[in-house]
């Protein structure tokens, strides 16, 4: 279960003023649901997704996942946090172009010093899964946009997160890509993961998949 | 479980240093030639000190010239017998010794006459007396004069010029080294008969005389009363030799330190470099790894291990080279800035000292500066929101 909790979330412009991205938001959102977050640029849907991961903290308010206080946890817990719980699929996939598709995808499993053993169960698990086996070796900066947001999405599930999160998972991707990737979402909601997608992505809207869809306009649910 | 180490952290840093592998490069070749420089200098620094103290070591406590007009004069052996009735003084002697220049090669010799019968005002003399044939014209050569004689074909003997043209003829009977190269690298020991006939001392006179004290606090007292008793006499005591030449070594360590500053300062405009911030792809690299997991705590250590890598082959790699420069390659153009006091210009070799302080100093000159130039920067990026940097 994630819940937000009169979530205030201002950016300093400068000394005297400040933007509101998110006001007095509230939001439940439960285990195994596909939630898809509506809105136009800027309305405030990424802020939802990186307050969820604890990547920034919100003004006011709470984030509790999983009856854990997200937004109150201090820096190095909050990485901890996120290397349990949260799969984090970037706009912009945020691979490290100069390292390979398997070297990007173990990432977040560099820290936790498993036994080789282990790490490579996981890597070929999601390899498998997502089909990139044959790209493993390959640098991340020679592959396509598609090839490439399949590895963002394997580096998100490689140590089996309970939430999903990607934000405009499809930006970036033709029609034929972008419903490749409705059906990694399929598949993802079978495993009884939680996935929330921030977009404004058409192709979102109505499917049979998204459990919850709302609507996000200058900050707040309308 | 935290503390144990990660290997999966290095294996991604030795990683990162290849994957910008000229900007590695370059860092690792100027930090090597920062650290070579500076070893250089401090080798060859305490070689030579270690070279000065040995010599200074060996010098009497008390040594007597006779000056005329300022200038040094041949002085009459007569003295010693009033020199040894100052009480204290344990022993007089007089020295029979001069430079002779060999002008085929452009150098000077230190040619030294000694007594088979005679107490050795050096220790390492004791040695070259028991090996010095002194029935016939023959001489001790040091290690540099005996390479110089060798290139000139004087293999077996050397023909001085003595001042009325005639000459000399005197064999090489065998090479000696002292504790001390700069010492023993120039001299040229024979016996005092054959010396006085090189420069034309007669027998009652002798270039200086050197006198032992018992008592080494009485030395300025002993010293006071021979300039009492023979005013046209310079009386120079070990304490004044070393002052002189701790004052020649000096200047020659001005300009060393100016090479050293300059090295440092250098180093640190790359340090300044490196703490004034990271580049906007190494930001990002940050905010990604804390975004997917990584604590601040595994950056760091990530940033350390880059760090630690490069200065520490650094370091080890301009150690060995200054190693080599210094002690195999005799440090070629260095050496000459330091060396040039001890007025030879035949072959030297600086003796291998090896002072683990200095080591520890070019060490803690260097590498956590390097790695604290990493890590500082690195540690701003992230302790910010990972989200701010990502964006």
């Amino acid at each position: 279960m994630i819940s937000l909790i009169n979530v205030v979330k201002k950016y300093e412009v400068n000394e005297n003023e400040s933007v509101v991205a998110l006001d007095k938001i509230n939001l439940e959102i439960k285990e195994g649901q596909v939630v898809v977050l509506r809105g136009s640029s800027g309305s405030g849907k990424s802020t939802i997704l990186s307050l969820i991961a604890a990547l920034s903290k919100p003004t006011s308010g709470e984030v509790l996942v999983e009856q854990e206080r997200a937004s109150k946890l201090p820096d190095n817990f909050a990485s901890e946090y996120r290397r349990h719980y949260i799969g984090f699929i970037f706009q912009k996939y945020n691979l490290i172009p100069t390292l390979s598709v398997e070297e990007n995808i173990i990432l977040p499993l560099v820290p936790m010093n498993l036994s080789e053993d282990e790490i490579q169960a996981k890597l070929q698990r999601v390899l498998r899964m997502f089909s990139i086996e044959h790209k493993s070796k390959q640098l991340v900066k020679n592959l396509s946009g598609g090839e490439q947001q399949r590895v963002a999405i394997a580096r998100a599930n490689v140590n089996n997160p309970k939430i999903i999160l990607a934000d405009e998972p499809t930006a970036n991707l033709d029609e034929k890509l972008s419903l490749s990737f409705i059906e990694i979402i399929k598949e993802l909601k079978e495993e009884g993961k939680t996935i929330i997608i921030a977009t404004h992505d058409p192709l979102f809207f109505d499917l049979d998949i998204v459990d919850v869809e709302i609507e996000i306009y200058q900050g707040k649910i309308i | 479980m935290r503390n144990k180490i990660n290997f999966y952290i290095v294996e991604y840093a030795i990683n990162s240093l290849l994957r910008q592998k000229y900007k590695t490069i370059f860092i690792s070749s100027v930090f090597t030639m920062l650290v070579f420089l500076l070893s250089s200098l401090f080798f060859i620094t305490n070689s030579i000190k270690y070279e000065l103290e040995q010599t200074l070591e060996a010098l009497p406590e008390i040594t007597v010239q006779k000056i005329k007009a300022g200038r040094h004069y041949d002085i009459d052996v007569s003295v010693i017998d009033e020199i040894l009735d100052i009480h204290g003084v344990s022993s007089a002697m007089p020295r029979v010794w001069g430079y002779y220049y060999f002008e085929n090669a452009g150098v000077n010799f230190s040619l030294v006459g000694i007594d088979e019968y005679e107490e050795q005002y050096k220790k390492s003399f004791v040695d070259v007396a028991s090996k010095l044939d002194f029935t016939k014209p023959s001489m001790i050569v040091g290690e540099g004069v005996r390479k110089v004689m060798d290139k000139n074909y004087y293999k077996e003997y050397f023909n001085f010029i003595k001042p009325d043209g005639s000459l000399m003829r005197v064999d090489i009977s065998a090479t000696f080294k002292a504790q001390s190269e700069l010492e023993s690298n120039d001299v040229i020991v024979m016996s005092k008969e054959s010396a006085r006939e090189i420069f034309d001392i007669s027998a009652q006179k002798a270039t200086d005389i050197v006198v032992r004290v018992a008592n080494l606090n009485e030395v300025a007292t002993v010293a006071s009363k021979i300039k009492l008793l023979y005013p046209d006499t310079r009386v120079i005591t070990k304490d004044d030799l070393k002052i002189s030449y701790q004052n020649i070594f000096d200047y020659k360590s001005g300009i060393f330190l100016a090479l050293f500053s300059v090295s440092l300062f250098t180093f640190f405009i790359i340090i300044y470099d490196r703490v004034s911030g990271l580049s906007s792809e190494q930001k990002r690299e940050i905010g990604i790894l804390k975004a997917v997991g990584w604590r601040v705590d595994d950056v760091l250590r990530e940033k350390f291990y880059e760090g630690f890598i490069v200065s520490i082959f650094s370091y080890l790699f301009g150690i060995t080279l200054a190693f080599t420069f210094v002690y195999i390659l005799k440090a070629p153009l260095l050496q000459n800035i330091f060396i040039g006091y001890s007025q030879l210009k035949t072959s030297f070799t600086l003796p291998f000292v090896f002072d683990i302080q200095t080591l520890a100093l070019i060490f803690f000159l260097s590498v956590p500066i390097y790695i604290a130039a990493i890590i500082i920067p690195s540690w701003r990026s992230a302790t910010l929101e990972a989200d701010e940097v990502i964006r």
